[in-house]
Order: C-alpha cells, then structure tokens, then sequence
C-alpha cells in the first residue's frame, strides 16, 4: 500500500520534483566526467614517454574533497523540498499516519527520484566526460577521438557515493519530520519572515573584524619601529604610515560610536569604509615590495595578505547587511521615487528579504568570489607553468652543475658525465646533438663573490653558445674582435635589459676588456641552466678571451633523434644521481633534467590543478545559483498573496511581471555585482604581482582571450538559471 | 438620486454540457450613489459570485452591469485593472495588506499605482488617516497592530481614491465583536460623511443592519428586499432576522 503511494505520489508531484532532480542530476554529471579519467580502465593514448598514474591518484584526491561540497547543496534542496511538503504531511498526521511512516515515505520518494538523477547524470556525465579527455589530450598535445565507454568502476563510485549521500540526507530528513509539530506544519505556509534586525552573526564579523584590525595596527606600529627608514622613497614611507593610520581610524571610529551610543547601522557604514581604506593600505605593501625591491619577508606579505583577505570579506558582509538599509535611506530620502507607481511595493519585497537573508546573501558572494577567482586564476597558472615549461624543458637531457658552495678552485666540476654516453650506448639511444662546455667567471676575482644580489654574471664561448643555438635551431651568430653580447632569460624585462646593457657597455675580463657590440642581445629561450644563480643574463665572448677565464661550472645539454620513453628516463636519472649527488662532497651541486619526465610531471600536475580549479569554479558557482534561485522560490507561498493583493488593487498582468522581473534582477545581481566587484580587485592584484610571469609566458593577449571564454561561460551559467528561476517564479505566483 | 450601479439580468453559470451549475441565476437591481447597500444569503447563494463580477474579477456568463453607465462586461481585459482602480474600492475578509510596508505604505501604494503625485501623497494619507483614527499606527508594519486596525488601514486603502464604489467582503469576518463595531460606525462614517456608496457582502445580521437597504439572495436569485427608511438600527435587525428566519426555513439557521 505504502509502496503504491509512494509511486503515485514521485508520479504526480514530478513537478514539484524538478528543482531536486536538476541540481542533483548536474552534480552527478560533473562528478561523472570529472571521475571517470581517474578509471583504471581509462587509458588514453597519450604515448609512451608519458606516465598517467600520477594523474589518475591527484584527481581521484582532488574531485572527492570538491564534490564534499555537493553534500551542502543537497541538504539545501532537501530543506526546500521538506518546506514545499509540509502541508502535505500536516494533513497525513492529522489523517493518523505516523510521522516517522511519513518519513520513510517521503525518503522513499527522494530516493527514487535521485536514482533517476543519478541514471540521468551518468548518461549526461558520458558526454561531458569527452569533453574532460579531448582537454587531456589537448594538454599532452595529441589528436582525439570521440569513445563512447562506461567505466565500471566510476559508475560504482558515483552511485556508492551519491547513495551514501541519499542516505545521510534522508536520515536527518527523516529526523525533521519527526520532530516537527503538526501544528507548524500546518502554519508553515502562513509563517511570517522572521524580524528582521535580530541578525547576531554581523556582531560577531564586528568584533572579529576589530580584533584583526588591532593585530593589524601592533603589527603597523612594528614594522615602523624595526624597518621604518627616512631614506626610502616616498610611496614606500607613505605605505609604513598608512598601515598605522587606517587601522588607528578604525579603532579610534568604533570608540566613537561606542562612546556615542550610535546606532549600529553607523557604526557597520564606517567600518565598510575602513574597510576599504584598510584593503587599500594592506594592498599596496606586497605592490610597493615589488616595486621597490623591499627586504620584506614571506611571512610579513602573507601577514598583510591575511589582513587584506578579512578586509575584503568584512567589506563583503558589510556592504550586504546595509543594502537593505542603504535602500531604506534612498527611500526615505526621495518621495518622488516612493511614490511612483509600484515603487513602494519593490522596495518592501527587496527589503523585507534581504533583512532576513543578509547572512546567506553574504555567504553567497564570498563563494562568487571563490568561484570567480578560480575560474580566471585556472587558465593563468596552467598558462604560467606550461608557458615555464616550454622555456626550461628545451633540450631531451641537460646536465648542470653549480658552484654556490664551492670554495676552492679545484673542486669545480670538470666532469664530461660519460655514464650518459654509456647508458645511451647501452640503450641504443641516438643522439642528434650533443654539448658539452663550460662557463666562465669573466673575472676570477669574482670566484669568492657569494652575495646573493650581487651574484657575478657567467660567461659561455662564442662556439659553445653556437652550438647550443644550433641544437635549438637558431640562427648562428658572429663577434668581432674584442666583442661581446648578452644572453637573457625569458622572464627578464625589457626595462631591466635597457638598464643593464646601459650600465655594461664595455666589460672588463682577465682576458681584456672587451666591448658590447651593435647587435647587444639575443633573448632566444635556451633554458634555465644556461645562467648563473639569481642572475637572469649571460655573457657570449670569443673563445680567445675565454681559454683565459676561469671556467666555473660545466654543463651538458644533449637532444636526442627519438623520445627517451619514461621508464628509460626514470632509470637514467637514478643512476646519475647515484654517481653526481645533489650535493658533491666537493660542494658541487649537480642536477639533470629529461623533458620526458619534466614534460610528464609538469603536464600531470598542470591538469590536476585546472581541471580541479575548474571543476571547483562550477561546482561552488552552481551551489551559489542554486541557493540564489531556491531562496526565491521557497517564498513564492507569500509571493503569490502579495502579488495577488497587487492584482486586486488594480495593478495589470504587464506591470506585475516586470515587477517580477526587476525584483529577480535585483536578487541576482547584488550578490553577483558585489563579487564581480571585489573579484575583480582580487585578480587584479594577482595579475599584478605576477605581471612579470603573465607577460613571459602567457601573454597579455591569450590571458585577455581566456578571462573572456570564461567570463562568457559564466554569463551563460548565470542566465540559464536567471530564466528557469523567472520562468518557475512566474509560473508559481501566476497559478 | 442618480444611480451609480446597475445590473441588468446577470447570470453566470459553471461547468459545461450537461453539467451546469447556475450559481446566479437572474439577478437585476441598481444602487444610487451615496447609498449602503448590504447582500446577504446562506453559503452558496451566490453573494460571493456576485461580487466577484461587479468587482471585474469574474466574468458574467449573460447580462450586463453599468457602472456609472459604463457596461463593465464589456471593457477589455487589457484595460480591467486601469478600471478597477480608477473606480473601485476593495475590502476583503482578510485585510489583504502587504507584510513587507508599514500602514501609511500600504495606503500610499494604491495611490501611487494611480500615479498620484508624489507631493500629494503623504497629506492625503493623514488627512484620510485621522477620519478612521489610525494617525498613530502609520508607522508600524501590519503584523505589530491589531485586526480592526488592519481592516480600518485597509479601509483607508481603499477609500482613498475616492473611488465611484466600495466593494465589502465579509469585511468583520475576521473580527471580533468590539472591532466589528468599530469597524461597522466607521464604514457608516464613511458613507455618511465621505458620501461614498458601499455594497458589503456579510452574513452576520449585526453587520448587516449598519445597511440603508438589504438583497437577500437565495439560489441565485434575489429572494426579497428590505430598506432601512426610518426604523431604529435595533428594529431594523429584528426585521432581517425575520426574513433570514424565512429564507432559511426555521429559527435554528440565525440561532
């Protein structure tokens, strides 16, 4: 009997259903095709110089921490779903079924429609997940093709997962329903707002606020005290003072209030305004650090980067809790606007709501932020690192040494590291270049020269650097007598190149002083082994003049015809590092790179980390919408009177649904252009901070096209929910 | 007298085929302005039905209704709410006041969705607010004030347009004794003083002797008339009791 209810009813209240059933189908799908390349039986053809496992581990790891999010979504349809029942279960109590037979059938109901979603989700998670595999293919640069497979064992752990998940809902369901009064059920259409004002989570973002902004002032009044000096520039003394003076404001305006007995209102609009002034300040220390070249430490920036953070989130809670009374004032303020036409009836809508919800509204845009942030930052740190990649990993194999802790001369490596030759001869590798040389310290005076930021330029012979220009393809190039150019890294400026070629037109070498020449620079990308340490510029000067130098550090850089496979790379790479240890007994430091395992582990973890942001980015941006959406259709109960009230005192069809329609668009877009707001300073300030890394490897151009793909998909997400929300809204206060 | 609403054999039926039911089934009369005019009738004898078709928000199956000789059956359906607010007042049984504004809100809402200007607004709603004697709850929101208040707020709503009719519904349904008394001398207040014409549904016969005249329905049809003329509010109850004892069959139906 029971069973036959429970049919009937997921039958005739499918509607009712159908908010459950999309979002819980979404999460499926993505957590289907984001899984199913973590399948043993996934096994894409991504060659043989490539090892998948690595990545098959990171994503399992990474997409079962996202999805944990998910099990909040749930519970938040759930909750919509008991509230939309409620009447219905009142009048099954009253008839005399047993609250906790209402549960289990209400439990049953969910649970069948879930199974639907699940079996929908996987069908959809099918498709998506080529999308997923033509992104990894395209990540290790080979062609794809479309394969229709279902992987076993990400169905069985899509469905133990969201069963599980079922399950721990529909028990805490169940709890709900039976501890619930028949009484509130019955009223539960009828219930009031809660009143508004009551709100004690913006006391507590009040206080922890304040308390941060103390931290903020010792830590102000300290770093003038130990680091503060006349001599730096205006900008940088300016910066010191301003981090003691904003968070002394902020103190010194909620003494103030306090003092005053203020309304809390006006206490919040300064401390917004603080806020933005304490963001500012926190800000600009990592910038002006940059800048200025300060001797700030990590731990000080993340410090100020920590402050900056709650700033940016009290600026958020802030700003949402006085909306509503930011509105009221404009109100007040402006009877011309009151008093036109539906105006006072939008005002109380937009009021009324964004009282009660202030705190959700908040959570909501912080996760925006999140969400955004992710979405912009994926492209840009994958950018970064395959961009880096590409730069480092130019040759098949490259042997380098360093002399840092080297003190005596004669410890300086001087090996030709034959047990390459060897394990290529014994492994039938062929090579197609192979170079072995020397750098040179241009001075020998030099040798003993350790300051980090005062690190001496090393020299290459003009033949060496000839040679290393052909195995990379470049043009060859030519000196004059008593001629030198300079080699740079990809990362370096053009500023700091000016300056540098400026200040070093002619050099001065043991072998004779030796002249820039017209052509003063090539800025080929030839790796990062090429340069001394903390140094971003290499020397080129004629053989002549090097036999005459004090050669420094030795280095081997070979291509080979084929690629070394994985396993031949990994095997290779024990063995060197058996013979050359990192770090010698004679204080050489010796290293070797393959492109196959750079390239493997670069490209492995570059797609954990995008796929994982991304996957991120939409799994918090559906929850966001979702949550957007749901909190107004669970009034549409007290929408329908109010609407109707509208209707019977004269209002017609149009004008109601563009009231609708406003009152939605207002909904949706405070939260939204409030996180656009402070997401976009967020990037902005990344942007900056790594703008030197953005401009070498990305590019300005590519990073404007990907912030505009992702805005676009955005954009799409967000009206596809802004129309079904409008669509069902309409649907509910028009029947 | 002039007449300011007159119905002209209106009927209205539901359902189709063979499966008709006639919840009005020729009802004709008029009301002059200035005038109270009360209906009364047992559940399903078509009071509610009827007002919902003077009101505009239902529609006659055959007749015709004239407000001020405009035929309202036949507006178009694009123009029926410009209508309904431009000419008519709204009472309901439950006060139909918006949660989200406070009193005065409520009541300068239906004159801003009459594109009153705004600088006329507020004297308006004081000048309207100290006749139903509510100038002092203007600025609380509707769940902090009493059931009488609400209604005398929502009477102020819908008064203040001055609109050609005041439609009643059931208006001290939700009230209790001393509010509906209240309620009733100020709804009497406001034909007298305001000279607005009222037509209250009810079928509480306390309510109902406020009434200058009365239409008992029964089965859709108007089964007696009965005015007030110059008996004491007292004797005119009795009267309605007596008829009511009529319609109904037996003493036990007012009881």
């Amino acid at each position: 009997m029971y069973a036959k209810l429970v049919f009937r009813n997921v039958k005739r209240s499918a509607k009712d259903y159908l908010i459950y059933i999309v979002t819980m189908t979404i999460c499926v799908t993505l957590f289907y095709a984001f899984l199913s390349i973590s399948s043993s039986y996934y096994n894409p053809d991504i060659g043989s110089e490539y090892d998948f496992t690595l990545l098959r581990d990171g994503m399992k790891a990474a997409i079962c921490m996202i999805t944990l999010l998910l099990l909040f979504l749930m519970r938040f349809v759930n909750h919509y779903m008991l509230r939309q029942k409620q009447k219905e279960f009142a009048i099954q109590s009253i008839m005399g079924m047993e609250q906790k037979t209402i549960g289990r059938i209400f439990f049953a109901e969910t649970l069948i429609m879930g199974m639907i979603s699940i079996l929908i989700g996987i069908f959809f998670g099918i498709f998506c997940s080529q999308f997923i595999t033509a992104m990894l293919l395209t990540a290790y640069e080979k062609s794809y093709e479309i394969s229709w497979t279902l992987f076993p064992d990400t169905v069985l752990w899509t469905v133990a997962f969201f069963v599980f998940s079922f399950l721990v809902v529909g028990i805490f369901n169940t709890r709900t329903i039976q501890k619930t009064k028949i009484i509130t059920m019955l009223s539960a259409e009828k219930e009031n707002e809660p009143e508004p004002g009551n709100s004690r989570w913006i006391s507590v973002a009040v206080i922890f606020f304040e308390l941060i902004t103390v931290w903020a002032f010792i830590t102000g009044i300290q770093k003038v005290w130990f680091y503060y000096d006349a001599r730096f520039a205006f900008p940088v003394r300016l910066m010191y003072w301003r981090n003691i003076l904003f968070p002394l404001l902020t103190l010194l305006w909620s003494v103030f209030c306090l003092i005053k007995k203020g309304e809390r209102n006006m206490l919040i609009t300064g401390l917004l305004i603080c806020s933005v002034l304490n963001a500012f300040a926190t800000a600009s220390v990592a910038a002006l650090a940059n800048k200025y070249y300060l001797p700030l430490g990590a731990g000080m920036l993340n410090q100020y980067l920590l402050f900056l953070l709650i700033d940016l989130l009290f600026f958020i809670g802030a700003l949402i809790y006085l909306a509503s009374s930011f509105i009221v004032t404009w109100k007040e303020k402006l009877p011309e606007h009151r008093y036109h036409g539906e105006a006072l009836f939008f005002y109380g809508q937009i009021t009324s709501k964004l009282n009660t919800t202030s705190k959700t509204m908040t959570l909501i845009c912080i996760t925006l932020v999140l969400a955004i942030f992710l979405f912009i930052a994926a492209p840009i740190l994958t950018g970064w690192a395959s961009g880096y990649l590409g730069v480092r990993s130019v040759y098949d194999v490259q042997v380098y040494s360093r002399y840092n802790n080297v003190y005596e001369e004669k410890n300086l490596p001087q090996d030709n590291y034959e047990i390459i030759t060897d394990f290529f001869a014994a492994h039938e590798i062929d090579t197609a270049h192979d170079c072995t040389f020397n750098l040179y310290l241009p001075k020998k005076a030099d040798f003993h020269n350790r300051m980090k930021y005062d690190f001496p330029v090393v020299a290459i012979s003009l033949s060496d650097y000839n040679a290393i220009r052909k195995m990379l393809g470049y043009e060859q190039i030519s000196l004059g007598e008593n001629e030198f150019i300079t080699q740079w890294k990809t990362i370096a400026t053009e500023e700091e190149r000016n300056s540098f070629i400026a200040e070093h037109t002619s050099v001065v070498t043991d072998g004779g002083t030796l002249n820039i020449s017209e052509q003063s620079y090539s800025e080929e990308a030839m790796g990062v082994t090429l340069y001394n340490s903390y140094t971003d510029v290499l020397y080129v000067f004629p053989d002549k003049i090097c036999e005459e130098l004090l050669p420094v550090m030795r280095n081997r850089y070979i291509t080979t015809t084929k690629n070394i496979t994985y396993e031949n790379a990994r095997e290779l790479e024990r063995l060197f590092v058996a013979e050359y240890p990192e770090q010698a007994e004679s204080g050489a430091l010796y290293g070797v790179r393959f492109s196959t395992l750079q390239t493997n582990s670069a490209i492995a973890n570059n797609f954990i980390l995008q796929t994982g942001m991304i996957y991120g980015a939409v799994v918090l941006m559906v929850i966001c919408l979702t949550v957007l959406s749901l909190q107004q259709l669970l009034d549409a109960g007290h929408y329908k009177y109010r609407f109707s009230v509208l209707r019977k005192l004269g209002v017609d069809e149009r004008r109601v649904n563009k009231l609708i329609l406003k009152q939605l668009r207002v909904w949706f877009g405070l939260p939204i252009i409030v996180a656009i707001m402070v997401a976009a300073v967020v990037i902005g300030y990344f942007i900056q901070t790594i703008s030197a890394e953005v401009s070498a490897y990305i590019g300005y151009t590519t990073l404007m096209l990907q912030i505009g793909v992702t805005v676009g998909i955005l954009v799409i997400l967000l009206l596809c929910y802004f129309i079904s929300t409008w669509v069902i809204f309409r649907c509910s206060v028009n029947s | 007298m002039n007449t300011i609403l007159k119905l002209e054999h209106i009927q209205k039926y539901y359902g189709n085929g063979g499966n008709i039911t006639k919840a009005i089934r020729d009802i004709s009369f008029s009301v002059e302005a200035g005038e109270f005019l009360g209906i009364m009738g047992a559940s399903g004898s078509g009071k509610t039905t009827l007002l919902n078709c003077i009101s505009t928000i239902d529609t006659v199956s055959a007749g015709h209704i004239f407000l001020e000789g405009t035929d309202v059956t036949e507006i178009n359906p694009k123009s029926l709410a410009r209508f309904r607010r431009e000419n008519l007042g709204f009472v309901f049984q439950d006060f139909n006041l918006l949660d989200t504004l406070t009193i005065s809100e409520n009541i300068a809402l239906a004159l801003a969705i009459n594109h009153i200007p705004a600088g006329r607004v507020e004297p308006r709603i004081l000048e309207i607010a100290e006749k139903l004697n509510i100038s002092d709850i203007l600025n609380k929101y509707p769940y902090q004030v009493s059931g009488g208040q609400k209604q005398r707020c929502a009477c102020a709503r819908a008064i203040i347009n001055n609109p050609k009719l005041l439609l009643a519904d059931e208006p001290t349904g939700a009230l209790d004794s001393h509010s509906s008394q209240m309620l009733l001398s100020t709804i009497q207040n406001i034909n007298k003083q305001l000279k607005a014409t009222i037509l209250m549904v009810t079928h509480d016969v306390f309510a109902a002797s406020y009434a200058s005249r009365i239409l008992f329905l029964k089965d859709g049809e108007i089964f007696m008339e009965l005015r007030k003329g110059n008996d004491s509010r007292n004797t005119f109850f009795d009267k309605i009791l007596n008829v009511l004892t009529i319609i109904g069959g037996g003493q036990s139906h007012v009881c």
